[in-house]
């Protein structure tokens, strides 16, 4: 492979020189202005063409419209063509100086020839103005003074319908969601950079550390600078072209490419600081120790109390139980990042390149977190005639990321064990623990402080967040290397032929170090140095053969038919090592430990073709009309269901070309659209559909090998398919300054692919791999604004807006399909659910009521409301479901169905984590050299299970408790504002999951503030730069919200079940961000 | 489609680590593979097998490490999301066993060496397998649902109802007699003579289906088959431990195969000797202990002394003297008996003794207990005092070999439930003084001797109904 990338980078060095070659004879210069007016204009391409229609030379208008071309001789012809203008060729003559007019066209416009460029959709080639399907589409020219390391940060807020929660860690990605969830699993979309599907979804699923997002994230590894549009289709009449990757929605991304005329060189770099938002106030190490001998004292009565939380000086770890440790404080650090991105652009006649260099290192808030990334670009497009234009693109990345070790923690002796990372143990660690070990005579003995055994119980599981995060490893190396070659080749006037071949190839490596020194454990314990090491490669060969045909173009008809053929293949192979008790911390190779505590292997090979047939009709640039039929075929089916067909069709009607409206002439454009269609999905591991034998373990019975069924053959697995309904409207107004956009959306799920689905276990099974069943329908409506509210010469004032709303709910469930599944109730459980006609995402519990005062407060009521009395007269207090028998100071819980014990017949609806409404509003100002950008983000109606609460209020085991517990039920009669039930260990029912810890997760941010200042050229010129810009950018620095967690804006994993809620999980939540840049063009 | 004439093939990817189903079923060994997956089914539920037999019985109490979920069991308080409720072990090895049923004769096509007298005897092997996993499965949780076609492809219908016990016994016994006649007595090696099924194994299955059913006359001519073949003797004296470690003696019938070289290694081992999971209750200690009952050769053998905790000593490779592991002992390979000959006799004895064929039931007892140089036993000629002395024999003989639960729930479902309140009083034991009333009068109800249905299970099959007891 490396031997491979050394050969593509030499030729792509060959080709970025080709550009350099030509030096004409004969220097033309001049003036382009407009017509009527001496408004100059930028950006007008000057071109001279052989007789072939080879471009020989070009050259583009500076800011002041002036340009320079080195024609072929005196004889030549050039060449203007400006968007929205005539073009205009004009004789030399021998002339050295030129100056033209360019007239506008009449109608704006007017046709745009089909040529499969930036502004045509790559696939039907249809101009974005023509499209008749719900898209948004966003410049990055406008967001140029975001300071952000990734695409999707920048994107927040700034899209209708496009929903992103992001994580605080550094280097992981964000979660992304168009129109909601319209499939269970993964619901990210699937992104396309210049026309080539990326392979940026996790490949099949592997199903090493199922719970952990960071390593899915990483998702959009391109330099912000790099890009020039990011467009985001939404329904099905758009995705459809795109085929079955496409069905939750399409990103679109363009990078820049050369332009003929100068090169032009630009410089940026940007300083970050960032910031924690404040942490949750947690109790000291004596508010601690008080606490914990209540606990122990309500639940047991006289109790022999434990050494660690006794004040004993005899006791020989006093000093290590007598700390005040803040343990968040202790594993956070302010975030710093630097970032340097360089790109070059610029051609000759032939040959237009774009190349940049982007290097970005970042420090995280926490402890032992931090990422570093390198990427290069290079854009080529080289015309080898007028006919035949041959570009290339190509980028690589490297990231290395640091990480922390996260070990798997049994929460609740439930056998739930969940990934547990450092801030979350700081949060649950004892503060009366010294991160430093100290002897008995209280001496530091210069090691962490790590029993094997503490007062919380083992040292693995309550390991020492600080030691983990300064000792452990958890890196990540990744390498991204995509390669492509387009040849575009017009047969015809009216026909071109478009080849894209497309390499992908990932490799991704995983690092783990656990040494002994970081864990209180037994010397033979299996954590003790444990080393792993995972290895992961996909890589992905595609091609795409496309016939564009436009047979007609005149101002009263234009036809569009594509032809699209398309075959892929994605490879992938992963292994992972774990060895353990390596003999010293030096050794940290796995395969150098003596004990072998896992191997594993699995590789992936998927395979799918499509094809695609569209048509667009188009009369007197009033009616549109398209039609699409796309077929694919996947690998992952048998072969009687393997092709699936998805027809979609669309129709607008520009009615600001009506006769009728010419009166209204303010409007500038508008249109009306409709569309319809079906996508589909399948499902990703290829392999999920055969009936499986394997070797079992042991592998044999007496001498006998043991081969078994291990997976059921699906010959009933088919295609999902979303049907979606579009309607929209698109309106510009006085002279463009007012653009609206609005649609509302029904999209309809059927055939739900079900990602190990149960059945019963008397089938010797548990699950199906995937079962196809249900339907789930997303419905909403979303707009945007955008105005420009003063466009004068100093001054400029614009503003955005943008709204969605989506609901998403079951229509049907599949045959006998368990939708109670997690029926149990307990301490911080969910029950979990699903209903016909309630979102996925919607949770259940008990309705807390507060705090029982007294005794006689807890005797159980009946209907009639009478203190119900046993045989014996006795009133009987209120019980839980195992008999307990609640008394003063435990939680009230709604006896909802008046029995007298609270079980699962009393557990009530309490919420929901879809959000009502997102999006976000901004405003941008420009005045003389200064620019002035804020813009907001919002969620509104939903809500959140607080889980870091739950664990931090409840008071029933031995974690840390936060501030919030100090106003706790402390002796009968207590009653008081905000009073939290008493302290009790092991307490069965006083933090069951109930409305306590729902809340409502609205916000409002100011997502990005940003103030940049651009030198005046005379300044600039000075220094011999032909542009300068400093600037500041605030990110994330308010919010409004009633949450009472870190931050609402949850990083989650969306839709993995249909029992899926939101809850706050302690991750990293998003830090206040700080930055300055400067921006140099020369 | 039309674009691509001829992809089908390249779309037909097929994974590289495991074999699917049309390339498998091609010849004999892979009959015999998965045959055998049924075997290490129950190879890897020897845990659950002793806890099934044990747990709600008398001769073990909770040691300091005990599982919660067992330790619920045991107390009396069990629901349905209790992890001893999950049948799917079970149903794992009847899907294996029909696989082998199903798909064997069709093997025979494709593999030339593959003989009816082997495809025979495979598909007799599944079907006595199937049967005991069932037999299990009516003791454990009486109705159950009845599986009899393997779970190969998404068509088949899951979502089963329960059947009536007593229909799948029928069931199973007809399977079992049309088995025994086809299935072999010698594997070629003594290993698989006693760690597969044999006829006289599928005869010791049978005889105790009929025992549990309380067909005494047609147990005791499956009892006599076993006793006639002369392939089977009680171990002397001597060598009596050797029964469990290493095992395969002239006693077993047929014993679970653990082999810790070979990576066999069984689970008991772990959970009797090193985790202090469960020790010898008092009554264990009772009648087992060499001092209280004089039982030098099978108290000896059966728990250790207080100095290490009263463990159960069976599966551990103990030294006589009940404190230290005999030296050479392999730590997992004890075995997990099934069936032996010393219980087949005791069986035959309580057939007899419920038949009134007091003298000769009276010598079979007193032939185990002159083995286990234990004085002859005297007892009063009535069907009640047998039934008793029997049950205190099998205790003896047979402790910890997971049949004392099933023994108690013989006698106490005898004679249409004559005996509920003995076994009733048995089970309360086990629980705290103030909650044995309550349990006491709740257990009437004899549903409640069976386990609840996993929630799980209630919840992914909507047709399956909760054991009524457990039902509120």
């Amino acid at each position: 492979m490396e031997q491979s990338i050394r050969n593509l980078l030499i030729v792509s060095i060959i080709f970025l020189f080709c550009g350099f070659e030509a030096a004409g004879q004969f220097v033309v210069r001049g003036t382009v202005t407009e017509k009527g007016n001496d408004m100059s204009l930028i950006g007008v391409t000057v071109v001279e063409y052989d007789e072939n229609g080879r471009i020989l030379k070009g050259s583009i208008t500076d800011p002041n419209g002036n340009f320079t071309i080195k024609a072929s001789g005196p004889d030549a012809e050039l060449h203007f063509s400006y968007v929205g203008y005539d073009s205009k060729t004009v004789p030399v003559n021998g002339r050295s100086q030129i100056n033209v007019e360019l007239v506008p066209t009449s109608t704006e416009i007017e046709e745009v020839v089909v040529t499969a460029e930036t502004d045509s959709d790559p696939l039907t080639g249809v101009s974005l103005r023509d499209r008749t399907t719900a898209t948004s589409k966003v410049n990055m020219d406008d967001l140029q003074d975001i300071s952000s390391v990734s695409v999707d940060g920048a994107l927040q807020g700034q899209v209708s319908g496009l929903d992103i929660m992001s994580s605080g860690s550094p280097g992981s990605g964000s979660s992304i969601v168009i129109r909601g969830l319209g499939s269970l699993g993964n619901s990210n979309p699937l992104i396309v950079v210049n026309g080539i599907a990326q392979n940026i979804t996790p490949d099949p699923d592997f199903n090493f550390a199922g719970s952990d997002q960071e390593d899915i994230g990483q998702l959009l590894n391109i330099a912000p600078q790099d890009i020039k549009s990011i467009e985001v289709l939404k329904d099905a009449a758009s995705t459809a072209v795109w085929g079955s990757k496409g069905a939750d929605g399409v990103l679109l991304i363009e990078t820049y490419r050369g332009e003929q005329g100068e090169t032009k060189f630009n410089y940026r770099y940007k300083f970050t600081h960032k910031r924690e938002p404040d942490p949750i106030p947690m109790l000291n190490g004596d508010e601690y120790i008080t606490m914990q001998l209540e606990e122990w004292h309500n639940a047991q009565g006289i109790f022999e109390v434990p050494d660690e939380i006794a004040y004993n000086t005899d006791f020989v770890d006093f000093y290590n139980y007598s700390a005040n440790t803040d343990w968040i404080d202790a594993v956070t650090q302010p975030g710093l990042s630097h970032d340097h991105y360089f790109k070059a652009s610029g051609g000759g006649e032939k040959t237009a390149f774009f190349v940049s260099l982007n290097a970005a290192n970042e420090k995280g808030t926490t402890i032992n977190e931090g990422f570093d990334r390198l990427t290069t670009r290079i854009n080529l497009d080289y015309e080898l005639s007028k006919n035949l234009k041959f570009t290339v693109f190509f980028d690589y990345t490297n990231s290395h990321r640091d990480g922390n070790y996260m070990f798997r923690f049994d929460i609740d002796n439930d056998n739930r064990r969940d990934r547990v990372n450092l801030r979350r143990m700081a949060y649950m660690k004892a503060p009366n623990m010294s991160i430093w070990e100290r002897d008995e005579t209280g001496e530091l003995t210069g090691e962490y402080f790590t029993p094997i055994e503490s007062y919380q119980g083992r040292g693995d599981l309550y390991f020492n967040p600080v030691a983990i995060g300064n000792l452990s490893d958890n890196d990540m190396d990744k390498n991204i290397f995509q390669n492509s070659y387009q040849i575009n080749y017009r047969i015809t006037k009216w026909m071109h032929f478009i080849e894209t071949i497309s390499f992908q190839y990932d490799n991704q490596k995983n690092f783990t170090f656990l040494p002994y020194t970081a864990i209180g454990t037994d010397w033979l314990d299996g954590e003790v140095n444990q080393a792993g090491e995972t290895q992961k490669n996909s890589s992905r060969i595609s091609s795409r053969s496309q016939l564009i045909m436009t047979p007609i173009v005149t101002s009263v008809h234009s036809l569009t038919m594509t032809l699209l053929g398309q075959i892929s293949q994605n490879q992938s192979r992963f292994s992972r090592f774990v060895g353990r008790n390596g003999p010293s911390l030096q050794i940290t190779d796995p395969s150098a430990a003596p004990q072998i505590a896992g191997m594993n292997s699995q590789s992936f090979d998927r395979r799918s073709l499509g094809s695609m047939f569209s048509v667009n009709y188009k009369y007197r640039d009033k009616y549109l009309l398209s039609a699409i039929v796309r077929g694919d075929a996947s690998s992952s089916f048998g072969e009687n269901r393997r092709w699936g067909v998805f027809p979609s069709f669309s129709v607008g009607w520009r009615f600001s070309n009506e006769p009728f409206l010419e009166e209204m002439n303010f409007i500038n454009n508008g249109m009306l659209r409709a569309g319809y269609g079906q996508t589909g999905k399948e499902p990703r591991n290829p392999y999920d559909r055969f009936g499986l034998f394997e070797n079992a373990n042991p592998s044999q019975y007496i001498f006998n090998d043991v081969i078994i069924p291990t997976q059921i053959e699906l010959s009933n697995l088919k295609w999902q398919t979303v049907e979606s309904w579009n309607l929209g409207l698109e309106l510009a107004m006085f002279k463009r300054r007012v653009n609206i956009s609005a649609d509302v959306y029904n999209k309809v799920t059927k055939d739900i692919l079900w990602r190990n689905y149960d059945i019963p276990s008397s089938s010797g099974f548990n699950r199906l791999a995937w079962f196809n069943g249900g339907q789930l329908q997303n419905q909403g409506w979303e707009a945007s604004a955008r105005i420009t509210a003063i466009r004068m010469e100093d001054l400029r004032v614009s503003l955005s807006f943008n709204i969605a709303r989506n609901r998403n709910s079951f229509l049907e469930f599949p045959d006998n399909f368990n939708n109670l599944v997690g029926t149990d109730i307990g301490n911080g459980v969910y029950p979990r659910m699903a209903q016909i006609g309630q979102p996925i995402g919607s949770f259940y519990g008990f309705n807390y009521l507060g705090v029982y005062s007294t005794p006689e407060d807890a005797y159980a009521l009946d209907e009639e409301g009478n203190v119900r009395i046993d045989a014996n007269g006795d009133p009987i207090p209120m019980r839980y479901a195992n008999g307990y028998e609640f008394t003063a100071g435990d939680a009230i819980y709604e006896d909802v169905n008046k029995d007298g014990v609270i079980n699962l017949n009393d557990v009530v609806y309490l919420g929901d984590s879809n959000p009502d409404y997102t999006g976000g509003f901004g405003i941008n100002t420009k005045w003389r050299q200064l620019s002035l950008s804020a813009h907001f983000l919002y969620r509104t109606g939903f809500d959140i299970v607080n889980e870091i609460a739950s664990q931090t209020e409840g008071m029933l085991d031995k974690n840390n408790q936060s501030k919030a517990v100090l106003s706790r039920w402390r002796k009968e009669g207590d009653d008081f504002e905000g009073m939290l039930p008493r302290a009790y260990l092991d307490h069965p029912a006083n933090n069951l999951g109930s409305s306590r810890y729902v809340e409502s997760g609205s916000f409002l941010r100011l997502n990005n503030l940003s103030l940049s200042y651009t030198f005046d050229p005379s300044i600039a010129s000075k220094l011999r730069v032909d542009n300068l810009e400093l600037g500041a950018n605030l990110r994330k620095i308010w919010t409004l919200t009633g949450y009472s967690g870190q931050d609402p804006e949850i990083s989650q994993r969306i839709g993995d079940d249909p029992f899926w809620f939101g809850t706050d999980n302690g991750m990293t939540p998003p830090p206040m961000v700080f930055s300055g840049f400067l921006n140099l063009s020369f | 489609m039309m674009i691509f004439p001829g992809c089908e093939d390249w779309l037909e990817t097929l994974p590289p680590d495991g074999l699917v189903k049309e390339e498998y079923w091609q010849n004999k060994e892979d009959v015999e593979s998965t045959l055998m997956g049924a075997y290490q089914g129950f190879a890897n539920m020897d845990e659950l097998l002793f806890l099934y037999g044990e747990l709600r019985a008398d001769m073990i109490v909770e040691d300091n490490n005990m599982v919660q979920d067992e330790r619920l069991v045991k107390n009396g308080d069990i629901f349905p999301d209790n992890k001893m409720c999950d049948w799917s072990p079970f149903y794992e090895i009847i899907n294996y066993c029909n696989n082998v049923i199903e798909y064997a004769p069709a093997v025979m096509d494709n593999d030339p060496t593959f003989t009816e007298f082997d495809m025979e005897g495979y598909r007799s092997e599944a079907k006595a397998l199937r049967a005991l996993a069932y037999f299990y499965l009516v003791r454990v949780f009486n109705d159950v649902p009845l599986v009899t076609e393997p779970s190969d492809n998404d068509d088949v219908d899951f979502f089963l109802t329960k059947t009536d016990g007593d229909t799948i016994l029928t069931r199973m016994k007809e399977d079992l007699k049309d088995a025994r006649l086809k299935l072999r007595n010698d594997y070629g090696n003594e290993n698989e003579n006693r760690g597969r099924i044999t006829q006289s194994a599928a005869d010791a299955i049978l005889a105790d289906i009929c025992l549990w059913n309380f067909e005494y006359e047609e147990s005791l001519v499956y009892l006599n088959n076993i006793i006639n073949s002369g392939r089977y003797f009680l171990q002397p004296t001597i060598r009596w431990f050797e029964i469990y470690n290493p095992g395969n003696t002239y006693e077993g019938i047929f014993e679970l195969q653990f082999n810790q070289q070979n990576n066999q290694g069984n689970t008991l081992y772990r959970n009797t000797y090193q985790r202090d999971y469960y020790q010898a209750s008092l009554y264990a200690r009772e009648i087992l202990l060499p001092e209280l009952s004089g039982e030098n050769v099978r108290g000896k053998g059966s728990i250790s002394t207080e100095s290490i905790g009263y463990k159960v000593w069976k599966y551990c490779g103990g030294a006589p003297d009940q404190r230290t592991l005999r030296p050479g002992s392999s730590n997992r390979s004890a075995n997990w008996i099934m069936y032996r000959y010393a219980d087949i006799l005791l069986m035959k004895a309580e057939a007899l003794s419920q038949l009134g064929q007091y003298e000769e039931a009276l010598g079979l007892i007193n032939d185990i207990r002159t083995r286990a140089l234990m004085p002859p036993a005297e007892i009063a000629f009535t069907a009640e005092d047998f039934e008793e002395a029997i049950l205190l024999e099998r205790a003896k003989e047979l402790a910890y070999e997971g049949k004392r639960w099933f023994d108690l729930m013989r006698m106490g479902r005898r004679n249409n439930y004559a005996n509920k309140e003995k076994l009733i009083e048995i089970i309360i034991e086990n629980v705290s003084s103030t909650r044995r009333l309550i349990l006491a009068s709740k257990l009437t109800d004899p549903n409640g001797w069976y386990y609840p249905v996993k929630d799980t299970e209630i919840e992914s099959n909507p047709n399956i109904e909760q054991n009524p007891y457990y039902e509120n």
